[in-house]
């Protein structure tokens, strides 16, 4: 739900139920005050038609007054003398309909004879005030309803509007970006206190980001002396003629060791050089003339273990990074061939701008979750790290290209790589 | 010839000089910038292997300072930087070559050779070893003056062995050098075997003798047979 609404809704129905009480208290204190009022005028006019049967020894002619009725009914000696207002409703002759009136009742004895004086006066008058009063108030209620509507558009959007351009900044924010994050000022503290506070985050996380960014390639091009010391002297050292067999084995299981970090420190650092945008300078490429090389590259390792390629080329040109679609294809074929057995095959197709590469293998699904992690489980055989899958993932990601993984039965994988 | 190793990791240099010492090269080495400097200045080097990150100085000035001298000395650069950009720049400087740490010895020696074939046999390209002839302008091998019938990777493999003659090459540089380093291959490099097996037949077909020698399970090692 968003704000607005939460307030709004809130704000209607708090406005009406305080105007509905307020409503119904005014008309019920303006009732009671109209009735005592009348009542008053009910007690006075009994009071002067007792002064003037005191002086004049009979009862008064009934005068015509509008909206008052005054009858005399003659009755037997009362046991208890009768005084009494009440309402009643009654026919009123000249509206031809019912209404409601306010009646003083008492018994006067006039030269010992007994009546009974009924002055009534009609509460129409009040009725209508009343009904004028709810109509007046349900009108306000709408007109408030209406100002509050409209306020709240105009005014609340307006005043939010620091609030939602805050929140699009953040949400363009990215880590790998270095541009610095800048958020307009506005006049209202919440929001400038809020942006600062964002500011300061992100920009730590940025820096967090870079530092550790710069450290993976720190580290990997420290590492790399030493690997050239290492590799250096195991290359010196399997030129003496005199090792023996053991030692010769031993000399290979080193060897083969740095082969691998090598490998490793490599992906790092063209994993840390894709984040850092190194690899922007964009070409036109014709992709059937690369993959055509880079089958030819791959041609004699299949053929050395017995596998049989298919191939399905359409002429395909795109516009990206050479070298990084280069890495692509080999990457992609590597582990297509790493993962698969001897006997097994590969098929490449190439067309409409895609290229789906499917080997068979003896393993089984990958879980999607962890296929392109790096150093996951999921993919590290003997002698990989993990990374040639991330590898793929972060080239996709840094050239606009989507990468889907596709497993059948019986353990067929295939890489699709849609390039837009 | 005199080689000129400019790389101020001293083991790296010490193993360098090692392997290139044989008796047509004669390696110098420099372990910082002003001692290259100095050098380059004093002699002539068929080669330099240079660094570019040293101690008092970036190997780029000791290589803008032989070109303002229009010093013929071959080049090629030894770098951890691994990227385009460094390359391009480091061939746009004069360098003659770039390659990346870590390194096969075995490469840098072929390129080292390469270099030197380039600077000092003006036109007429041509290595002997033993009966063996290569015409590297024609890209073709003769034995006896019968020309070899060799794909391209076999004549690769045969100049990277000749380049490399009475040094055991591992398996790993083999594949690394005929294939490139960023094929992802694994530790399986039987798959070269197939071409040092046709290369040695070929070899043998045309009455060389049997120059290949395999090194335990490390690597092959090419020499005239004793």
């Amino acid at each position: 739900m968003k704000l607005f609404t939460k307030y709004n809704r809130i704000n209607v129905i708090s406005t009406v139920i305080i105007f509905l009480i307020g409503c119904a208290a005014f008309s019920f204190l303006l009732r009671y005050v109209i009735i005592n009022q009348v009542d008053e005028d009910l007690k006075i006019e009994k009071n002067e038609i007792l002064t003037y049967i005191k002086t004049n020894a009979h009862l008064p002619s009934v005068i015509e007054v509008k909206d008052q009725y005054t009858t005399y009914r003659s009755i037997n000696k009362p046991i208890t003398l009768t005084n009494k207002i009440f309402t009643n409703e009654a026919y009123d002759k000249d509206d031809r309909k019912k209404e409601l009136r306010r009646t003083i009742e008492f018994t006067v004895n006039v030269n010992n004879e007994w009546y009974m004086v009924n002055v009534s006066k009609s509460l129409e008058g009040t009725d209508e005030l009343i009904q004028t009063i709810i109509v007046i108030t349900v009108a306000l209620i709408l007109l408030i309803l209406a100002a509050t509507f409209i306020i709240n558009r105009i005014v609340l959007k307006k005043l939010w509007h620091p609030f939602y351009s805050t929140l699009s900044v953040t949400q363009q924010f990215n880590l790998n970006d270095k541009q610095r994050i800048h958020f307009d000022a506005t006049n209202i503290d919440e929001f400038n206190y809020l942006n600062s506070t964002l500011n300061n985050a992100l920009i730590k996380a940025q820096k967090d980001y870079k530092s550790l960014k710069e450290f993976t390639e720190n580290a990997s091009h420290e590492l790399q002396t030493p690997l050239a010391v290492i590799q250096s002297k195991l290359d010196i050292l399997i030129q003496n003629e005199k090792l023996s067999e053991g030692e010769s084995i031993n000399i290979q299981g080193a060897y083969d060791a740095v082969q691998n970090l090598k490998k490793l420190n490599h992906s790092l650092l063209l994993l840390a050089k894709i984040e850092n945008n190194q690899f922007s300078a964009q070409t036109k490429i014709d992709l059937t003339q690369l993959l055509q090389n880079k089958l030819g590259q791959f041609a004699d390792l299949w053929k050395n273990r017995q596998m049989t390629e298919k191939v399905n080329m359409q002429p395909v040109v795109i516009k990206s990074n050479e070298q990084l679609v280069d890495i692509l294809l080999n990457n992609l074929l590597s582990n297509a061939t790493k993962h698969n057995y001897p006997n097994g095959s590969i098929s490449i197709t190439l067309q409409h701008k895609k290229l789906i590469v499917t080997n068979t293998s003896n393993e089984g699904v990958i879980d999607e979750k962890i296929l392109f992690k790096r150093f996951s489980k999921a993919n590290i055989s003997a002698d990989g790290y993990g990374l040639g899958l991330s590898i793929i993932k972060q080239i996709c990601d840094a050239s606009g290209f989507v990468c889907i993984y596709n497993f059948s039965e019986p353990n067929v994988h295939s890489f699709i790589i849609e390039f837009n | 010839m005199k080689i000129l190793v400019i790389e101020d990791e001293k083991e790296l240099s010490k193993s360098i000089c090692q392997y290139l010492a044989s008796e047509q090269f004669i390696t110098e080495t420099a372990y910082d910038f002003n001692t290259a400097l100095e050098k380059i200045s004093l002699y002539d080097y068929a080669c330099i292997i240079l660094d570019i990150t040293l101690p008092y100085g970036s190997g780029l000035n000791i290589l803008k300072e032989l070109k303002d001298n229009n010093k013929a000395d071959g080049v090629i650069i030894i770098s951890a930087k691994n990227s385009l950009d460094d390359k391009v720049f480091g061939l746009k400087a004069g360098a003659d070559d770039y390659l990346t740490k870590p390194f096969h010895l075995s490469e840098l020696s072929a390129r080292v050779a390469a270099i030197i074939r380039r600077k000092s046999f003006d036109g007429k390209n041509t290595v002997v070893f033993d009966e063996l002839q290569i015409q590297l302008d024609a890209k073709q091998a003769l034995i006896n003056n019968k020309i070899l019938d060799l794909t391209k990777k076999e004549y690769d493999l045969l100049l990277y062995f000749i380049s490399n003659k009475n040094k055991v090459i591992s398996k790993s540089a083999i594949a690394e050098h005929l294939w490139g380093d960023n094929m992802d291959l694994a530790d399986n490099y039987d798959f070269i075997y197939t071409h040092i097996k046709n290369l040695r037949r070929k070899l043998l077909q045309y009455g060389a003798p049997d120059y290949i020698k395999s090194v335990y399970g490390m690597g092959y090692k090419f020499s005239l047979p004793k």
